[in-house]
């Protein structure tokens, strides 16, 4: 469904060059869940983000679906994210000012589709927060604000969630409600994509990509 | 349901008194330009409207005291020169004129009382045309012996309607008619006096500070002043339109003072509105590279970021119409204590198109404060924003 070949991203850092992708070959099918690990500073980061069309490599090819997608303009990648990815973060990012029901309804506002209660509850009801749809996030455990936030992912019908160490902020009661939830996605044919620091759950995956300095580890 | 505008208006709200402060100021400069505005409109109506109820069309002065003619007709002054008493004859001579009436103003020295009389002598009929606004305890002057009293002049000497207003000049004997209530103005120093019974006090019968002239036909007053003016030697001619013209040029002088004052306080609060906007953009940096992340484009940040800037300009110039409305009494009350020349009457009326001028205005100030923001916002670079 994804195929990477031989990405390269390097950062400018004032005088210094990061290369904190050298050379990713990876390929993603359809309905997998895959955990990406690897040390802190190895480049998870900025490969999830080139997966989801919010960066772009400095040299290599993206294929999604079989289009290449490195080199595309901005508007062409927004108009991606919006149909095909779905992105949960660690800390959660929610909108202080919006009810939860609001929060999940957000990415509606930019694909400029309609928002439909029925949709929302049903999602909400999925991460077990159709009880909380009128709470601000402020009223909400640590646990329910990324439950919520998936909930968000979900909400444009994405082809894929990236989730950058969406446990990260948990603990681990909390970390097993949001796997299981990743998990029953993946379940029902949803391309799933995981940074974990967590190696009780990244054993759980499907397949676990390890990422050290820029290369995936054989 | 969310949507831009209420997007941004959550995020107003996130910071009530940042919100609050900087909406305050952008109410306070819009009520004030609105009240500068509103008030030039109603100052030259009331202005025309007061010229127009004196029924004259020319004033006939001295020569030399051309100026003294807008605040001799508006609220009395007194010129140091007297028409000869032949100018009247000469005037009440003339063909196409319909009515003359002189105005006497002169000072009344009264040595016992230690004090100087202002005295405005007028054809009372003409008085109550010129000074609709005036509120008379008692009656106006109705026989040749009564006096009209200014607000000051009937307190300085505790005087009642009814009372004897002592003169020096003897054997005359004046009844207080009326009082007139306190304006605020010169109008309250003034002792009001039929015409006939202030030529008399004064010892200068038929004669006058200022003729007010009425023609039959207004379309010739050019003509009937070229004739008085070659003939008359001594007289200068003054038209109600050339009144108008010079307290209108005054007016608008002031009025463009304040305007320019009100441009800089609107300015100054734009930049305010600007500040706090891109405070609450830097706050937000990796909010702002989430929305991009869940499919926000750049156009959306930034219309977001804007939505915020004018949902302020506009709430705050909608407050500040409302609250300069309210305050018109009190900004009328202000200008009349600082303004010679005030037309009596609303100064300030609410006028809906100059409302909505304002709010357009501020709207568009508000656009113009809230682009620089919005295009910070929407050039964050959402990989930074959201270091994971
Ligand atoms: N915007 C950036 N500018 C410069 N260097 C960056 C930037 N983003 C990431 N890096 C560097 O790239 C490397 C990989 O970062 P990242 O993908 O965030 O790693 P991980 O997520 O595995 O911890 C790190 O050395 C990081 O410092
Ligand atoms: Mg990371």
């Amino acid at each position: 469904m994804i195929e990477l070949k031989h990405i390269e991203k390097t950062y400018r850092r004032g005088v210094e060059t990061v290369r904190a992708l050298r050379g990713v070959n990876l390929t993603i099918n359809a309905g997998e869940l895959m955990a990406i690990v690897g040390p802190s500073g190895a480049g998870k980061t900025t490969l999830l983000h080139i997966l989801g069309c919010l960066d772009q490599p400095t040299n290599g090819d993206v294929l999604f679906d079989g289009v290449n997608t490195a080199g595309m303009p901005e508007s062409q990648l927004v108009k991606i994210r919006r149909e095909k990815i779905g992105f949960v973060f660690q800390q959660f990012y929610l909108i202080p000012g919006l009810s939860v029901f609001d929060n999940i309804a957000l990415p509606l506002l930019f694909s400029k589709k309609p928002a439909q209660r029925k949709k929302i509850e049903q999602l909400a009801e999925m991460v077990g927060l159709e009880h909380r749809l009128n709470h601000a996030p402020a009223q909400l455990s640590g646990g329910e604000m990324q439950r919520t936030a998936i909930a968000r992912g979900l909400v444009n019908d994405p082809a894929i969630l990236l989730a950058d160490e969406p446990t990260g902020n948990l603990d681990t009661e909390n970390s097993e409600k949001i796997y299981a939830i990743l998990r029953r996605l993946s379940n029902e044919g949803l391309t799933t994509i995981m940074i974990t620091h967590n190696p009780e759950l990244a054993a759980r995956a499907e397949r676990t990509v390890k990422i050290r300095d820029g290369l995936i580890c054989p | 349901m969310t949507s831009y505008l209420k997007l941004a208006a959550k995020n107003i709200l996130r910071h009530r008194t940042r919100s609050l402060l900087t909406m305050l100021g952008i109410a306070a400069s819009v009520g004030v330009l609105f009240a500068v505005l509103s008030f030039n409109k109603g100052f030259t109506e009331g202005l025309a409207v007061e010229l127009e109820r004196t029924g004259l069309h020319f004033m006939i002065v001295p020569s030399g005291c051309a100026h003294e003619v807008a605040a001799l007709v508006l609220h009395g002054a007194v010129i140091p020169k007297f028409l000869d008493t032949g100018v009247m004859e000469h005037v009440e001579g003339t063909a196409g004129i319909d009515l003359a009436t002189p105005i006497l103003v002169a000072q009344l020295p009264d040595q016992q009382r230690g004090k100087i009389d202002l005295i405005y002598g007028i054809e009372m009929n003409v008085l109550e045309a010129i000074k609709p606004g005036w509120e008379i305890t008692g009656t106006i002057p109705r026989h040749e012996h009564e006096v009209l009293l200014g607000y000051e002049v009937a307190q300085h000497d505790n005087l009642q309607p009814g009372d004897h207003f002592s003169s020096p000049a003897a054997g005359v004997d004046l009844i207080v008619a009326g009082i007139v209530g306190y304006s605020g103005s010169q109008d309250d120093a003034f002792v009001y006096l039929p015409i006939q019974t202030a030529q008399n006090l004064l010892g200068y019968p038929q004669s006058a500070t200022a003729i007010g002239v009425k023609v039959d036909d207004p379309t010739r007053i050019g003509a009937i002043t070229e004739s008085l003016t070659s003939t008359v030697p001594g007289i200068q001619i003054v038209t109600m339109g050339e009144v108008m013209n010079s307290v209108s040029n005054l007016a608008a002088a002031a009025r463009a003072l304040s305007l320019a004052i009100v441009l800089i306080a609107i300015l100054i609060s734009a930049v305010g509105v600007m500040n706090s906007i891109l405070m609450a953009v830097f706050e937000r940096t990796q909010e702002i590279g989430m929305m991009r992340a869940v499919g926000a484009s750049r156009w959306d940040i930034f219309r977001i970021i804007l939505n915020e800037t004018t949902i302020l300009a506009l709430v705050g110039g909608v407050v500040g119409i409302v609250l300069s409305t309210l305050g018109a009494r009190l900004i009328e009350a202000f200008v009349r204590s600082v303004m010679p020349f005030v037309p009596s009457g609303d100064l300030i009326r609410f006028d809906p198109i100059v409302a909505l001028g304002s709010v357009a205005f501020i709207f568009v100030i508000g656009l113009c404060a809230g682009i620089y923001p919005a295009v910070k916002a929407s050039k964050i670079n959402p990989v930074e924003a959201i270091k994971g």
